[in-house]
C-alpha cells in the first residue's frame, strides 16, 4: 500500500530523489582528509625511479647468467638492500595506484571488498618477496 | 609542428582518430541512445553547401535522441558555428534549440561539443572545423532539449565552495586594499565564464560527476584561496580536502586544452595540491 | 549517479575526441596496471629463486621462451612508458610544466624517449649476453 504510494508519487514528481542539488552536491561533507595518500604515492614514485633504474641495470649485467651467479649477486648487501625497498616501495605504489582506480570505476558495494582485497594483495606479495630475498641473502 | 599545440584555440590540422575505439553505445542507458535522424536540405538556389550533423532531443514526443544532418548554405550565413545554428533555426528547422546571449565568447551561453572537443560556438570559426562537422551537447550532461544541458548540478557543486569573500574582520571606511601583486594572484581565475566546456570535457568528472567538483569549480575555489582579501583560506582547504571532491583530479589537462578563454584549471588545481602539501609539513 | 528526471545524457567518450593529454593519461593507467601484473611475476620469480635451482631453471625457460621474450620486450616498454610518464607527472606535482607547449612537448618527449629507452636496454642485453 505504502510502495503503491511511493511510486505514485516518484512518477508525479518525475524525480527519483527530492533532495536539493546543492544538498546532493554537498552530499556527506568533506572528508578533510586526502594529502597522506596522495604524498606517500609521490614519496614512493620518486623512490622508485632510481631503484627500478638499478633494477634494470641489474638484469642487464646479469644476462646470460645462471642460478648460482644470480644467487651470488643477490647476496651481495646492496642487491638485497635495494631488492627489499624496491619491493616496499613497489607495493605501496601499486596498493594506492590499485586503490585510487577502483575508487574511480567501481560505485557500487564492490568497491570496498575490492580495495580491501587489492590491498591484502599487495601486502602479501611484498611479505613473499621480501621473505624470498632474505632467504637468498641469509641462508647458506 | 602541427603536433604541438601552443594555445588552446589551436584546431590541429589533422586527426589519427575521430573518436576513442570503443563501441558507440558502451554503458549507454537506453533513453540515452542516439539514433539516425532526418536529413535536411538546403533551400533551393543554395552555393556553398557543408553539410552538419547535430544532436537532437524532443522531450515532448518521447523519442530517444538522434541525429539530424542540415544542409548549410555558407554563403548566406556568418563564419562562426553559431550562426550556421542561427541560419538552421531561421530558414530550415526553428524547433533547433540552443542557448546563445553575447555572440562574442564571454557570456559562456553557447558552450558545446564542436568536431569532438568543447569550445564556444560563437568563437569557432566554421572553416576551421571538418569536412562534415558534428555538433553535440556539453557531455555528460542531461539534456533538457536539443544542445541544451541541465546545468543545476554543475552550479550547485560550484555554490558548495561558497565563491564570494569570507572574512571576520571588521569592513573598513572604503574598500579592502590589495596591492599590484595581490592582484595578479587571481589573474588567470576571474576571467573564467563558467560555460563548464572543462568540466564537461574532464574523464574523471564523467566517472564521478557527483563527488568530483570538476576543474571550473575547482579553478573558482583556487580563486578564492588566493584572494588576499579572503580570512577563510583554512576553512576552504578544509572542504576542499578529500578522496572524490579534489583527488579525483588526476592531471588528465583536457580541460587545460579545452578552455575556450586559454584559462588552465589544470595549474590551478595542481597548486591547491600544493597548498594542501604544505599547510601539513 | 541514478538517472534522474528521465533525460537523456549526453554522449561523452563515444564522439570526444581523443587528444594527446587524454590519451598519454589513459595510457599512465594501463601502463600502471599491467606493471601490477610484472611486479607479481617478479615475486614469482624470486620465490623460484629462493625455493632452488629446478624451480629457478623452470621460470627461467618460460622466460626464454617466444611467449617470455614476447612479453618481456612489452614489460619493457609498458615500464619506460609508466617511467617517463610518472616522472612527467612529478613535474605537474612540482607545479611545473602546466603551459600547452609544455604539456605537448613534454607528452612526445615521453612516447619517444620510451620507444629510444626500450630499444636501448633490448639491444644492450643482447650485446651482453652474446658477449658472455
Amino acid at each position: 500500500m505504502d510502495r503503491k504510494l511511493d511510486a505514485e508519487l516518484l512518477a508525479m514528481t518525475n524525480r527519483p530523489r527530492l533532495r536539493s542539488p546543492l544538498g546532493r552536491a554537498r552530499g556527506l561533507g568533506s572528508a578533510k582528509d586526502g594529502v597522506a595518500a596522495w604524498w606517500l604515492e609521490r614519496v614512493t614514485a620518486i623512490a622508485l625511479v632510481p631503484l627500478t633504474l638499478w633494477f634494470t641495470a641489474s638484469l642487464l649485467a646479469l644476462s646470460g647468467g645462471d642460478h648460482a651467479a644470480f644467487l651470488k649477486w643477490l647476496k651481495t648487501p646492496l642487491a638485497s638492500l635495494c631488492m627489499v625497498l624496491l619491493l616496499s616501495a613497489l607495493f605501496s605504489h601499486l596498493a594506492l595506484g590499485l586503490q585510487v582506480v577502483i575508487e574511480d570505476y567501481v560505485h557500487s558495494w564492490a568497491k570496498i571488498p575490492a580495495i580491501v582485497a587489492a590491498r591484502f594483495a599487495c601486502f602479501a606479495l611484498c611479505v613473499a618477496g621480501i621473505l624470498a630475498t632474505l632467504r637468498i641473502a641469509l641462508g647458506t | 609542428m602541427p603536433m604541438i599545440i601552443h594555445s588552446s584555440s589551436q584546431v590541429p590540422r589533422t586527426t589519427l582518430f575521430r573518436r576513442f575505439p570503443v563501441p558507440r553505445n558502451l554503458g549507454v542507458s537506453a533513453s540515452s541512445r542516439i539514433a539516425p535522424g532526418r536529413s535536411w536540405p538546403a533551400p533551393a538556389g543554395a552555393r556553398r553547401v557543408k553539410i552538419f550533423d547535430v544532436y537532437r532531443y524532443d522531450p515532448d514526443s518521447g523519442n530517444s535522441p538522434r541525429l539530424d544532418s542540415f544542409e548549410v548554405d555558407l554563403e548566406e550565413c556568418g563564419p562562426m558555428v553559431l550562426d550556421v545554428l542561427l541560419w538552421i533555426k531561421n530558414k530550415v528547422d526553428s524547433t533547433l534549440t540552443f542557448r546563445r546571449s553575447c555572440r562574442e565568447g564571454v557570456c559562456g551561453s553557447c558552450a558545446m561539443n564542436i568536431d569532438g572537443t568543447n569550445w564556444l560556438a560563437c568563437t569557432r570559426f566554421v572553416s576551421e572545423t571538418r569536412e562534415r562537422p558534428t555538433i553535440y551537447p556539453l557531455n555528460n550532461m542531461r539534456i533538457i532539449k536539443d544542445l541544451v544541458p541541465d546545468l543545476t548540478h554543475v552550479f550547485a557543486q560550484y555554490s558548495l565552495v561558497e565563491p564570494w569573500l569570507k572574512t571576520s574582520t571588521v569592513a573598513p571606511e572604503s574598500e579592502r586594499l590589495q596591492s599590484p601583486d595581490e592582484r595578479r594572484q587571481l589573474d588567470g581565475g576571474w576571467e573564467c565564464i563558467l560555460c563548464f566546456c572543462c568540466t564537461s570535457g574532464c574523464p574523471s568528472h564523467w566517472w564521478n560527476a557527483d563527488r568530483f567538483l570538476g576543474p571550473a569549480v575547482l579553478l573558482q575555489a583556487w580563486r578564492w584561496l588566493m584572494d588576499s582579501r579572503d580570512e577563510a583560506t583554512g576553512e576552504r582547504l578544509d572542504d576542499l580536502e578529500d578522496p572524490f571532491r579534489l583527488y579525483r583530479c588526476h592531471t588528465i589537462l583536457n580541460c587545460t586544452r579545452t578552455c575556450p578563454k586559454g584559462l588552465n584549471p589544470g595549474k590551478a588545481i595542481a597548486g591547491i595540491k600544493k597548498l594542501l602539501l604544505e599547510r601539513r609539513s | 549517479m541514478s538517472t534522474s528526471s528521465g533525460r537523456p545524457l549526453s554522449p561523452r567518450l563515444q564522439i570526444y575526441r581523443p587528444q594527446l593529454t587524454s590519451v598519454l593519461s589513459f595510457t599512465h593507467r594501463l601502463t600502471g596496471l599491467i606493471m601490477g601484473l610484472y611486479a607479481v611475476a617478479l615475486v614469482v620469480w624470486l620465490v623460484a629463486a629462493a625455493a632452488g635451482s629446478q624451480p629457478y631453471s623452470s621460470v627461467q625457460t618460460f622466460i626464454h621462451s617466444g611467449v617470455g621474450q614476447v612479453l618481456l620486450f612489452a614489460g619493457t616498454w609498458c615500464f619506460f612508458l609508466h617511467l617517463c610518464g610518472g616522472i612527467r607527472h612529478l613535474f605537474w606535482d612540482a607545479g611545473r610544466g602546466f603551459e600547452l607547449s609544455t604539456i605537448y612537448v613534454s607528452g612526445w618527449i615521453v612516447v619517444a624517449a620510451s620507444a629510444v629507452l626500450t630499444v636501448a636496454t633490448w639491444i644492450a642485453s643482447w650485446m651482453l649476453s652474446s658477449s658472455r
